[in-house]
């Protein structure tokens, strides 16, 4: 398996270094036929997000590591030894198991994110469209990206919110459900907030309300969320319309009491309320979390959900790594046996040529024989040949994916068998 | 070793165990692959089922609800047909966890009753009877499926109430989605029950010359139908948040098992 990845990651380098390395989109093509063209390159892929950078080549020569270095460090312009530093250089099972484990989530920042298998999807494809890939990396890339898929369906790693504005998002959908049609009140413009209004957004709900102590701060917000901006002095009405409500003020009281709640619900027919408290000091009545189809969090509250998501991550993310080296060995497997396809035939036609030969001078010097006498002198010698070729079949199909053991593995048994 | 038609009874009666089985483990092991299997098997069992219930309408002529055995496999056929229904339109996991062995416990008490099919009386055949035993069953398991949505509605509301997660919080589906399926499912169930239950009415003023006997089919039936109407009017109200629902909930499922129980030839 002569495989390399040489890389750097958010463990390896500080920002400063992967910025100097980082590949924009539009600049990931030429980059990818760069690294392809250094020489001793087979085939190349490069995987660049905002957390690493990756060259993932396959090659005959371990020479090219130094080639691939000295390209960074150019590209970089930065000194190769400073460079070094913060490298890291796998080879062949290594380079599988790493690239099964980044796509899929097991090495990133957040554990379990989504967004990686895409990227590392999009660096393949760029390359397979740049005809960078030669035959092992193909297999490489169709693995991984199944691997991946089996991860995330059979762990659910990356299904849980492990951010406090995402846990909102989360809890809002276990309430509700499906968010489109709903309607959202945004009270103040703090930045967790903004953040969780923003997410609703994307998750096409209705219309966001938006209201501020600065009006013309709501209008910007309004208009960020499609939405429409209010008088801060005519929330009460608006919490009737809304399904969600988000507070993040700097207002040192509560601005939602019980008594607008319970006004709210009987206006709504008594509908689910959702209200998430985003501000310190508290801008939501926690009393208001007694009343019957009110739900109420408030940070503390999100960031426990947040933890124990995490945790729960942490806990898929062992069942995922027990896939992910299953998965592996079942390609090391697949391709040490590939490799000693040729090997095998040739081992295979020369004892056949022997078995043959030997069987012709045998039957000689039998004299006549009966068809039947003659069938059983052939199967013997088939079988005889096929017990021999058995385990030299099997040590060469299950050998190391170390290229060099393996290439000592077939020399030795080329030279027991006399083959060329 | 010949394949008898009824031999399917017990075909269904084994997908369905080990369906159920494979659904709770799943419910430890928190697998759902697992829960797949077991949903694999439920419809293994579910397809033997089907091929049982056809036996018996094909060999007794009418819908197969005129002695015990029948009506609860018939039953447990309707309520699995339903939560398959659901499962296909919502993906509701949590829900297995109590249909799976109802449907168990319904197909166990056929199998163990185990009496002949019954070839309904000619005198006693009439569009009422039919309309009677079909609608009052198929009311049933949507009162059934009701009920298993609304435990979860309010496992739901306590779990995001109280800030905890249970061990089902993975596997429920949203409040909104238990609170509606629970309720059109009652809505739908309680309405075909009562015509069921007034049919029943008909049917026994024409044969016996009197409206109800006051044996323990029908009494159950009717406190039944009364708690199902409690039941339902906390849903009108929005009310069933409140800790009555689940005593009343939980009468409501022992008087129609009586009711099911109580049913003879």
């Amino acid at each position: 398996m002569p495989l390399i990845l040489v890389g750097l990651n958010h463990r390896t380098a500080p920002v400063d270094v992967r910025e100097q390395l980082d590949v924009p989109d539009p600049k990931l093509p030429d980059t990818t036929i760069a690294l392809r063209s250094i020489e001793g390159v087979d085939g190349a892929a490069l995987v660049s997000t905002c957390n690493r950078v990756e060259a993932i080549v396959s090659t005959r020569d371990e020479d090219v590591i130094a080639n691939i270095v000295e390209w960074l460090a150019e590209r970089s312009s930065s000194v190769r030894t400073d460079l070094e530093k913060h490298l890291y250089i796998l080879r062949h099972g290594d380079v599988v198991k790493h690239i099964f484990r980044v796509a899929s989530g097991l090495d990133s920042m957040i554990l379990g994110e989504p967004q990686i298998g895409g990227q590392v999807r999009k660096a393949f494809l760029t390359a397979q469209e740049l005809g960078t890939l030669d035959s092992l990396l193909q297999q490489l890339f169709d693995n991984t990206m199944r691997v991946s898929k089996r991860v995330r369906t059979e762990t659910g790693i990356g299904e849980h919110a492990v951010s406090v504005p995402y846990a909102a998002v989360e809890l809002a959908k276990k309430i509700f459900g499906d968010l489109r049609g709903l309607q959202v009140l945004l009270l103040g413009a703090g930045e967790m907030g903004e953040l969780t209004a923003e997410h609703l957004h994307a998750l096409h709900v209705k219309q966001v309300f938006v209201a501020n102590r600065s009006h013309e701060r709501a209008v910007e917000l309004a208009t960020r969320f499609e939405g429409e901006a209010v008088q801060f002095d005519r929330i009460d009405e608006h919490l009737a319309k809304c399904d969600i409500v988000v507070a993040s003020t700097a207002a040192p009281h509560y601005l939602v009491e019980p008594h607008h709640v319970k006004r709210a619900r009987e206006a709504r027919r008594n509908r689910n309320l959702f209200l998430i408290d985003l501000s310190v000091p508290r801008n939501i009545n926690p009393a208001v979390a007694e009343i019957d189809g009110a739900y109420l969090y408030n940070v503390d509250d999100l960031q426990q959900v947040a933890d124990a998501n995490l945790e729960l991550r942490q806990q898929k993310a062992r069942e995922a790594e027990q896939i992910v080296v299953r998965e592996v060995e079942i390609f090391r497997k697949r391709l040490v046996a590939q490799d000693a396809v040729p090997t095998i035939l040739e081992l295979q036609q020369r004892l056949e040529s022997i078995r043959t030969s030997e069987l012709e001078k045998c039957l000689r010097k039998m004299g006549p024989v009966t068809p039947e006498q003659r069938e059983a002198v052939e199967l013997f010698s088939t079988q005889l040949v096929n017990k021999i070729l058995h385990y030299p079949i099997l040590q060469l199909k299950d050998a190391s994916d170390e290229p060099h053991e393996r290439d000592a593995l077939r020399r030795t048994i080329r030279k027991i068998f006399g083959l060329r | 070793m010949t394949f008898e038609a009824t031999d399917t009874l017990y075909v269904a009666l084994g997908g369905y165990a080990l369906g159920t089985l494979a659904a709770l483990l799943s419910l430890f092991i928190g697998a759902k692959r697992l829960q797949h299997i077991g949903l694999l098997l439920m419809i293994g069992g579910f397809a033997a089922h089907t091929a049982w219930i056809g036996t018996i309408c094909a060999r007794t002529g009418h819908p197969p609800l005129t002695n015990l055995p029948e009506a609860a496999s018939f039953v447990a056929w309707l309520v699995f047909a339903f939560e398959l229904a659901l499962w296909i339109r919502y993906r509701v996991y949590a829900a297995v966890f109590f249909v799976y062995p109802l449907v168990l416990l319904l197909l166990t008490i056929s199998a163990v009753v185990g009496e002949n099919f019954k070839v309904l009386d000619p005198e006693l055949r009439s569009n009422v009877f039919t309309m009677h035993v079909l609608f009052t069953t198929v009311g049933v398991a949507g009162l059934f499926i009701g009920l298993a949505f609304g435990l979860l509605a309010l496992l739901q509301d306590r779990a995001l109430k109280n800030k905890t997660r249970g061990r089902l919080w993975e596997w429920i589906p949203s409040l909104d989605i238990c609170k509606t399926v629970s309720f059109r499912a009652l809505a739908i169930g309680f309405s075909i029950y009562t015509i069921g239950l007034i049919a029943g009415v008909v049917w026994s003023y024409r044969t016996d010359a009197g409206l109800v006997e006051p044996r323990v089919k029908q009494i159950f039936a009717i406190t039944a139908w009364i708690l199902f109407g409690v039941l339902l009017q906390s849903y009108v109200s929005n009310t069933y948040r409140r800790p009555r629902t689940l005593f009343i909930s939980a009468g409501a499922f022992v008087a129609i098992v009586i009711a099911i129980l109580g049913i003879r030839g």
